[in-house]
């Protein structure tokens, strides 16, 4: 089944946030997808469906995780990061100076690579990186919006996310994948 | 540079998501252009913003569970190294 095939590994990661093993993990999972069956008749299409199987998935993921007496707090999924400014601060003048919030140093400039660069196996490579290193629900959202091209409504509705929350973790995770590139594209132009 | 007040250049790479997304209220889209038509800084990151996601695009979710199952490995080799 396709759907089955691309929604999986999502599915996986998202329901692993919030229980504690591997295995419990594909219990979920599967209870999830018993649920979506059942629940078949009843879908009216207003969400999508792929966003509305999300939805199964989280709430079953979440009961699950309650009965362990496992919470997993906001903040360990989200990253605790949140209320930091996403880009270093020492780049602006600070705050009293009379350039404070403009440039005092200017990020790498790197929108001229030539494109067999730009688009190369190894920029895949430096992105997977990045996303991988991100707290889960930064990586989830990124790679829903922007690997998958969902939309940010079907985002919120499948992560159970806010608009706000939504929005605050895909900027943090666009900022970082940004400044992995850029990190690596300064890399190879000075080598 | 001369570059609108009322909005500086730290907040506006904050708003970058927002603003590729078309999230903005319509005041604070009207500063963040304003900032962006007299700021090069911030159009070029703004141009970087766009490009990361256009290349993210390109990544198949194989590539990124590939990736992320060669970090962990990477990460487990290294731990198994330094102990
Ligand atoms: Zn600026």
């Amino acid at each position: 089944m396709m759907l089955v095939d691309e929604l999986g590994p999502s599915m996986r990661r998202v329901a692993r946030m919030y229980v504690s093993s591997d295995a419990v993990t594909d219990e979920v999972v599967q209870e999830a997808w018993l649920g979506v069956v059942k629940g078949l008749d009843g879908f009216e299409g207003r969400a999508s469906l792929r966003t509305w199987i999300f939805r199964i998935l989280v709430n079953t993921a979440k009961t699950r995780g309650q009965r362990e007496s496992r919470s997993v707090p906001f903040a360990a999924l989200a990253g605790d990061d949140l209320d930091q400014p996403t880009f270093d601060p020492t780049a602006f003048g600070a705050p009293g100076d009379p350039n404070a919030g403009a440039w005092s140093t200017l990020p790498f400039d790197w929108r001229g690579m030539p494109e067999e660069r730009a688009e190369g196996t190894e920029t895949l490579h430096v992105i997977g990186g990045a996303i991988a290193m991100l707290p889960p629900m930064q990586a989830e959202v990124i790679r829903l919006r922007d690997v998958l091209g969902w939309s940010s409504d079907e985002v919120c509705n499948a992560l159970d996310l806010t608009e706000t929350n939504q929005r605050v973790l895909l900027h943090r995770a666009r900022t970082k994948v940004r400044g992995a590139l850029e990190e690596h594209f300064r890399s190879v132009s000075e080598a | 540079m001369s570059v609108d007040a009322s909005i500086s250049c730290q907040e506006v790479v904050e708003l970058l998501s927002a603003y590729l997304d078309g999230e903005l209220d319509p005041t604070t889209l009207e500063r963040v252009e304003a900032h962006l038509a007299g700021c090069d800084g911030c159009t070029m990151v703004l141009e970087e913003f766009r490009e990361t996601i256009r290349l993210s695009g390109g990544l198949t979710v194989e590539q990124v569970d590939e990736t992320q199952r060669r970090t962990l490995l990477e990460a487990f080799r290294d731990w198994r190294a330094g102990s």
